[in-house]
């Protein structure tokens, strides 16, 4: 592999906390969460309480019948991509055959597929929107980006739970290094608060019930008090580009992606393992060629389910050592929700946040530590220090796949 | 309203097409609807009208005066015009 560096040129987000890099980040900055009790209309007969819903008007985005013909999944991806190009300036500046899209997602079009249900099942109705295929396919949201504007380079859609899109952003960044590509648009996105989706999800009995008193405080990572996870939706995307291609067009820089770890546990379909995300960690770091100590901030996988924090602890330690107690780590998730398919692009473009603007993000919500996650929190408010050398962001998924990324300060 | 001008408004709607600039003789190609989009506007003029056209005579359909040509004759067939 040539010694290619890959930067980060772009960056774009859709969440529960902002539909945009800068609401995103100045509601990680006040330790805002988008978590809220969901509409009756959207979780049903369901049982789930709470969620993170992305404020969201098709018709405000997207004109007269493109709305009608993109799966919301889609939808946020063209918004985080728009973004993300636009603030790299990319696309007038490259050749298209040499700039591709890799994209995650766990469920791709579920909309599309739970109207689909609806009218199959529900109402013995066969006809069908001739769309609906192309709507819901996995690759869609991806493919809808390669499109729209017109990025000729390599393509793929990853699909493995809540790591897909820190594989898209990992995989992407080796296809810049390996010179498959120039740049890349890498991330993810997840649209899966349906009712038939969410009915799944509570059968697993691993959703946090709604905090009668604050249900924005629903999401408690680490805490002793933590009652499982909380759903989101969104997306984000990131411009990955070679680092002599960005400085040839006088991009600006807002960090490189030096490590990659991917692993998978390969012990069973849902628990945790340790030693998956210790190999993980290690390899980006291996990869970066960093020592442990060189780095500053740990974005956690961090779901708040009972089990997985714990674990995520203990990998922690095992990688960092002593250093496990000075690095601060903290959840997002406890404000932007668990996008899944979209957590690992959108807790990279949260990890990047020290780079931006000196502030490492928290967790929302941490008010009693669990003593059996005992890392460097950062509870309840961002915390403004030394600008990092590098960071970490953590994505464990159903299935055994652990994928960590790590960045580095331009 | 007449049937084509119900077509061509359907097809402004779900197309975006100009209103001031379709030739219901051009083939829709001409007017840069692709297939796929074709076959969507096909799904949205079944209910507008309440009439099915078969695959074979979507076929045939080249432009939108084939397409209104089909659906009033759907319509006298069904008697409902």
């Amino acid at each position: 592999m040539s010694a290619r560096r890959v930067a980060v040129t772009g960056l774009g987000v859709v969440s529960a906390l902002g539909n945009n890099l800068e609401e995103f980040y100045r509601s990680l900055a006040g330790a805002r969460s988008g978590v809220a009790a969901l509409p009756e209309e959207v979780t049903l007969g369901s049982g789930v309480q709470v969620g993170a819903l992305v404020n969201w008007d098709p018709a405000a985005r997207f004109k007269g019948p493109e709305a009608g013909s993109l799966d919301r999944v889609s939808q946020f991806a063209l918004t985080a991509a728009g973004e993300a190009l636009a603030s790299s300036g990319l696309v007038a500046k490259a050749e298209p055959e040499r700039v591709g899209v890799y994209w995650g997602t766990g469920m791709g079009g579920a909309h599309t597929l739970d109207g689909a249900y609806k009218s199959v099942y529900g109402k013995n109705d066969f006809r069908l929107r001739p769309l609906s295929v192309v709507m819901a396919m996995n690759n869609a949201a991806g493919s809808n980006v390669a499109v729209k504007w017109g990025l000729r380079g390599p393509f793929a859609n990853f699909s493995t739970a809540c790591s897909s899109s820190a594989m898209a952003i990992g995989e992407a960044m080796h296809a810049i290094r390996s010179g498959r590509a120039d740049a890349m648009v890498a991330g993810g996105s997840e649209a899966l608060l349906t009712p038939g989706m969410l009915a799944a999800w509570q059968a697993l009995r691993t959703l946090s019930p709604m905090d009668a008193n604050d249900p924005a405080a629903s999401c408690k990572p680490f805490d002793r008090r933590r009652g499982g996870l909380v759903l989101g939706e969104g997306s984000a995307a990131l411009v990955l580009e070679d680092e002599s291609h960005a400085r040839a067009r006088g991009a600006r820089i807002l960090a490189f992606i030096t490590g990659y770890g991917n692993t998978c546990d390969a012990t069973h379909m849902s628990k945790p393992d340790r030693d998956g995300q210790v190999r993980a960690m290690v390899q980006a770091l291996n990869e970066s060629g960093l020592a442990p100590g060189a780095i500053g901030y740990i974005n956690a996988h961090g779901t708040a389910t009972i089990v997985g924090d714990v674990v995520e602890c203990e990998a922690i330690k095992t990688v960092f050592g002593d250093a496990a107690m000075r690095i601060p780590v903290s959840s997002t998730k406890s404000m932007h929700g668990h996008l899944l398919g979209g957590a690992g692009a959108i807790e990279m473009s949260a990890a990047l946040m020290p780079f931006a603007e000196g502030l490492i993000p928290p967790t929302a919500n941490l008010q009693q530590p669990d003593p059996a996650c005992a890392v460097r929190h950062v509870p309840q408010k961002a915390e403004r220090g030394e600008i990092p050398r590098a960071v970490m962001s953590n994505s464990f998924a159903f299935g055994g796949s652990n994928v960590v990324l790590i960045a580095e300060r331009a | 309203m007449d049937t084509l001008a119900r077509i061509k408004n359907l097809a402004v709607k779900e197309l975006s097409l100009d209103p001031g600039k379709i030739d219901s003789n051009a083939p829709l190609a001409d007017l840069g609807v692709d297939s796929l989009t074709f076959i969507e506007f096909m799904f949205k003029v079944e209910d507008e009208f309440g009439v099915k056209v078969s695959d074979e005579d979507l076929r045939k359909i080249k432009c939108l005066a084939d397409l209104e040509r089909h659906v009033a004759a759907s319509l006298q067939a069904a008697g409902k015009a």
